[in-house]
């Protein structure tokens, strides 16, 4: 059985134990009967994968533990944070003692040690929490690296480091199986995009954040590169792709919907503003109906966010002041409703499409 | 996940980040490969020592910040007291030398048409000239006399009146201040052209070239505006090796923070490179016996 990520082997281990519950509540109503050579078979087999998989994984073998291993996600997530910062200080705090030579020396060693100190540390780690932990210090020590470098040396800040930055995340994240890292690598794509496409325009590149269209090419490139790219064995990749894609899309409208001066386009910023409020709620319609579409639940619920974000943002602009509080806040409560019952048509409509979203 | 082996892993990891550094640092060395393109004499009042302030308490190490000044124009105000460090829209930076620099200067900025173009127009890349100790220092010099003149004059054609004593007082303070204070580094021109501005500037002890950013401003409201720009510098702080640190490291004991006048006197050799990024090559200081690297 060749299982290619932790993802699958739990998700294939949930599926089982639902299995068992389901074929138990019908045994007892009376609708299915196995023979006991079928029954042992079925649980001979499972018992055989969930063994190897807590094995070679260490997945989640009930509920209870499921429950734990949240918080361990969350509490190698923040360590991974506290570690990345301590090694920042600790660099920080000493740096200015030791001589050029030494410092370079130091900051190499410290980004390829502990990058090897991740590679090490994932043939050992069934969990992922560690690799995860301490591929989000080698990638922090990478950052300190290079950004020192530029600071002892009197480098001009160029966008470039970005794409270091992000090869090595992307790195991590692909042979590691980490999301969190994934995220982290395409946020420098993001970044190096956007200061391109500003550049492109003669701009500077740290001026990127001022113009929000800049953030446009990155979007529709992250959205379609699952398109192109398969990640079958990614667990999730795909769906990072599409949401990094739509928050470069729709936090930009966003911005430009409340901020009209800073478009590139000359017109009047009144007219953006009602521009680019209308694309928000189309942009945000239509990324709701593909989602449910094409079956991908971060499509749409990031519709669903961006599409609330725009209306209650309206309804702000219009009603805040001139509204007493009760009935502005009945307004946004009974938009709830409308927008739940909405909702709940798409479901429906989805049952009855071949293969549509339920 | 990928099924790469863990050694393919770390030397692929590996070789990227032994790439980005020898890149980094390459380019350093090219940086300072031959001769400087420029070698400033700059002191205390053209660098400020770090005041240990937020983040920059947590370092151990020492950064120092180019104080660089703007011309002001022969006709503005002489009781307004000149910046004496950073800031403000140069004389010489109009809608010719915007032009230049690649701007669309077309649109007259007293309308609200042209207030919003200007205002749209984000920061370009540019090539700045800073002067040391020049012709725009001795004409901020000589504002500052003649202010002082102007002022001595009034008092003493109004004898025994405060406000004129006042301001006359304040007047010779600004000239001290000129004199003895403020930065002597001035920043000049702009360029696209690094040779066209050594062509015209050949003097590497007194021009630096460098890199920064100007932005369109307009300068007043609608009845009486100006299109000028706003400078930014990209390498406008320093670091200090750690050659150098027993240089600043007494300096900094018993600094008077907000008393520029009290500041202890130094003086260090900035060179700018081939790729125009700034160094320390020397430093000297009033405790300590001068170094060289």
């Amino acid at each position: 059985m060749n299982i290619p990520s932790r993802t699958e082997a739990q998700q294939r281990a949930d599926d089982i134990r639902v299995f068992r519950q389901e074929l138990e509540r019908l045994e007892r109503e009376g609708v299915l009967a196995l023979t006991e050579a079928q029954r042992s078979a079925v649980a001979d087999h499972h018992s055989g994968l969930l063994a190897q998989y807590a094995q070679s994984f260490d997945i989640d073998s009930d509920v209870r533990a499921k429950q734990l291993s949240l918080g361990m996600r969350i509490a190698s997530f923040l360590g991974a944070l506290a570690l990345a910062a301590s090694v920042f200080f600790l660099f920080y705090q000493f740096w200015g003692r030791f001589s050029e030579t030494a410092q370079v020396a130091i900051l190499l060693g410290a980004a390829l040690g502990t990058f090897a100190a991740t590679v090490w540390i994932q043939g050992r780690d069934a969990s992922g929490y560690f690799t995860k932990l301490a591929a989000m210090v080698a990638f922090a020590c990478f950052v300190i690296d290079i950004a020192m470098l530029g600071q002892i040396f009197n480098i001009t800040p160029s966008d470039k480091a970005l794409l270091p930055w992000a090869a090595l995340a992307l790195l991590l994240a692909y042979t590691c199986d980490l999301r969190l890292l994934l995220a982290v690598g395409l946020l420098c794509l993001i970044g190096f995009v956007a200061a391109r496409a500003g550049t492109w325009g003669g701009l500077y590149w740290l001026d990127f954040g001022e113009r929000p269209e800049n953030f446009f090419p990155a979007a529709a490139a992250l959205f379609f590169v699952p398109q192109l790219i398969g990640h079958r064995h990614f667990a999730g990749f795909a769906a990072t792709y599409r949401v990094f894609g739509l928050l470069s899309l729709f936090l930009p409208i966003l911005v430009l919907a409340h901020w009209g001066r800073g478009s590139y386009l000359e017109l009047d910023p009144d007219v953006l503003e009602g521009f680019y409020q209308l694309l928000g709620f189309v942009g945000s319609a239509a990324a709701i109906w593909f989602g449910a579409r094409r079956c991908w639940p971060e499509v749409v619920n990031s519709g669903v966010a961006f599409f609330v974000i725009f209306l209650y943002t309206k309804f702000f602009d219009w009603w805040w002041a001139i509204m007493p509080k009760y009935l502005f806040f009945l307004v946004l409560g009974l938009t709830a409703i409308l927008l739940l019952v909405a909702l709940r048509r798409l479901r429906a409509a989805g049952y009855r499409l071949p293969g549509g979203a339920s | 996940m990928m099924t790469w082996s863990r050694a393919r892993t770390f030397v692929a990891g590996a070789a990227l980040i032994l790439a980005a550094n020898a890149v980094a640092l390459v380019g350093v060395a090219y940086n300072r490969s031959g001769e400087a393109d420029s070698l400033l004499r700059l002191t205390q009042r053209e660098l400020q020592l770090p005041y240990g302030w937020g983040l920059e308490g947590e370092s151990s190490g020492f950064v120092l910040t180019l104080r660089w000044r703007v011309p002001v124009e022969e006709s503005a105000d002489a009781r307004v007291p000149a910046m004496p460090y950073q800031g403000g829209a140069p004389a010489w930076l109009d809608k010719g030398k915007l032009t230049a620099l690649g701007f669309d200067v077309s649109w007259p900025e007293g309308t609200d048409r042209g207030r919003m173009h200007y205002g749209k127009q984000l920061a370009r890349e540019t090539l700045l000239v800073l002067e040391l100790d020049g012709p725009a220092c001795q004409q901020a010099l000589e504002r500052a006399r003649r202010h002082v003149a102007s002022e001595e004059a009034l008092q003493a054609a109004n004898p025994g009146s405060k406000e004129f004593e006042r301001r006359a007082e304040g007047a010779r303070r600004g000239l001290v201040q000129e004199e003895r204070v403020s930065s002597r580094l001035f920043l000049i021109d702009a360029g696209l052209d690094a040779a066209a501005l050594r062509a015209k500037y050949p003097d590497r002890a007194r021009y630096a070239i460098v890199r920064g950013q100007v932005r369109p401003w307009v300068i007043g409201d609608k009845t009486k505006s100006r299109l000028s720009g706003r400078v930014t510098l990209s390498a406008n702080r320093i670091n200090v090796p750690h050659a150098f640190r027993p240089v600043f490291e007494p300096l900094l004991h018993g600094l008077r923070r907000g008393r520029p006048e009290a500041e202890p006197p130094f003086e260090v050799a900035v060179a700018f490179g081939q790729r125009l990024e700034p160094w320390i090559t020397a430093a000297s200081g009033k405790t300590a016996a001068k170094t060289d690297n």
